[in-house]
């Protein structure tokens, strides 16, 4: 059975639809990307997932529970946890105390110990980093606390808005080798990504989005010998 | 000595009733013009109490800060919670406070009438250090102001809720994708403003008596603290309300009380003219 089921989204801001009928479902221990050009929608869909954005028609299951017009708190308690695009960190805060905020719901709390540990060992970094103010960081580093207090939360799926996004080359593949052992671990990982030749070695399953509506949906293998769709929505 | 006494227990008297505001506008990104008169109303309780019920001091400050934070419920459920979805929500907000705040200060006017009345809440005698006398009242004020800024540390840096609140304020977006209810912390942060401010009023009223407006010199100081410090930094504004109330203390003695205020706004142009984003405050786009 499928953990997230969508079902015909529609949702928007305003008066303006982003999403005009979008229908995906990701299994239990899958890595779903979501590709496509700035603008059509691949973030607005992972914002109505979580609840950020409402829907103006179609439906969200997960785990078989309907959690589409749920709060943003009770879709984190149902256990989807998003990691939003430019880190938004709690800048104020020292880098444990952002990660502590990861297991923030009672549930997540009584394990945080034992999760903490978790993220040290992924992240090796943040221990060393642990007592430092997030807003002093590098960009790299902040990327690793947000994805590292996603991972806090235990969530059952994990979405990552771009993780890669305006960061340098080698610290891109430091972000690409986290992403890797989240999929080896077995973690169910819904991703955006522009970089799609990038995802695409890692992802089950490519889900290209253009404007509003999944234009194509493959694995990584089927779009490397499409190279017309590389052309058209990838720029190469 | 004696300024710096009269001038500490100034400044915890603005700190106590700034921090309510640094809260709400840090969380909500809102002005809160009702404070004052939630101030002036806490005051009126307390004098309710005390001297026409005959309650003891400490029922009297219970029940103003209960009540204030009801008040603040109210402001909450009843004016910011419909208007938080609204892309214009801080002018909006800013202008239904001013509004509520008249209210209450009608309803003051209508209960109590025009008349000074002297806050029962007194305690007589001096305490000597050398041969400078310092009033056991602004002994206690000093008291019950550390007291309070120390339980609001506490609060924000300790519990649970207070981190919620924290994460509120530098991402609201983020706290609610790690499972904050984000009306709750609203709710709970208008609530504890309302019962500092009653505090706040009952200081302010036990110095310089109770009149209706009596919040309104305060809420105006509280507001420049705001801004000194940083809109919504509440720390700072514990700095910046000390450091106000000893200047004011400060310029009353050497130059006249008729200056203080217009030397202080001329040291708080100047100090944004320094630091547009205040003395404690990040580079941010505050849309009014």
């Amino acid at each position: 059975m499928s953990l997230l089921q969508i079902d015909g989204v529609e949702a928007g801001y305003g008066a303006q639809l982003v999403l005009r009928g979008v229908s995906l479902t990701l299994a239990q221990g899958e890595m779903a990307a979501l590709i496509g050009p700035n603008g059509h929608g691949k973030t607005t869909l992972l914002r109505a997932i979580s609840g950020l954005v409402r829907l103006r028609a179609g439906t969200i299951r997960f785990d078989g529970q309907r959690i589409d017009g749920r709060r943003p708190d009770q879709v984190v308690a149902a256990g989807i946890v998003h990691v939003p695009q430019g880190d938004m960190l709690f800048a104020e805060m020292t880098v444990l105390e952002n990660l502590m905020m990861g297991a923030y719901l009672p549930e997540a709390a009584r394990r945080q110990a034992e999760r903490l540990e978790q993220v040290y060992a992924l992240l090796p970094k943040l221990r060393e980093r642990s007592g430092q103010i997030a807003s002093t960081l590098s960009g790299g580093e902040r990327r690793m606390v947000g994805i590292g207090r996603g991972l806090m939360a235990g969530a059952r799926l994990l979405m990552l808005d771009e993780p890669s996004l305006g960061l340098a080359p080698i610290v891109i593949d430091q972000i690409y080798q986290v992403i890797a052992g989240l999929r080896d671990a077995g973690h169910t990982v819904l991703i955006v990504e522009e970089n799609a030749s990038r995802i695409a070695e890692h992802a089950d399953r490519l889900h290209l989005l253009d404007n509003g509506a999944f234009a194509w949906v493959g694995s990584g293998a089927d779009l490397m010998s499409r190279p017309e769709i590389l052309a058209t929505y990838l720029g190469g | 000595m004696q300024i710096v006494a009269s001038g500490l227990t100034l400044g915890a008297m603005y700190a106590v009733s700034t921090i309510g505001l640094a809260l709400v506008y840090g969380a909500l990104n809102m002005l809160n013009m009702a404070h004052g008169a939630v101030l002036a109303l806490g005051g009126y309780v307390c004098f309710y109490a005390m001297a026409v019920l005959g309650l003891p001091a400490i029922v009297g400050v219970a029940a103003a800060a209960v009540i204030c934070g009801g008040v603040g419920l109210a402001i909450y459920h009843l004016a910011a919670r419909p208007m938080l979805n609204s892309a214009n929500f801080e002018t909006q907000i800013f202008i239904a406070t001013i509004g509520i705040g008249t209210v209450i200060e009608n309803v003051i006017l209508r209960l109590f009438g025009p008349q000074p009345k002297a806050q029962p809440l007194n305690l007589p005698g001096a305490l000597h250090i050398g041969h400078v006398a310092i009033p056991l009242q602004n002994v206690l004020i000093l008291a019950v102001a550390v007291a309070m800024m120390a339980s609001v540390a506490w609060l924000l840096g300790r519990t649970r809720a207070g981190r919620a609140i924290r994460a509120t304020a530098q991402n609201r977006e983020a706290a609610q994708l790690m499972g904050v209810r984000i009306g709750r912390v609203y709710a709970q942060v208008l609530a504890l403003s309302g019962a500092l401010a009653a505090v706040s009023g009952i200081m302010i009223s036990s110095l310089a008596g109770l009149l209706p407006n009596v919040g309104a010199d305060p809420m105006l100081k509280a507001f420049v603290i705001c801004v000194v410090a940083g809109l919504g930094q509440v720390r700072g504004a514990v700095v910046a309300a000390l450091a106000l109330g000893l200047l004011e203390s400060a310029i009353q003695y050497a130059v006249g009380v008729q200056y203080s205020f217009a030397i202080l706004l001329v040291i708080v142009i100047a100090a944004l003219i320094w630091r547009p984003y205040g003395l404690f405050g990040r580079k941010q786009v505050v849309r009014l």
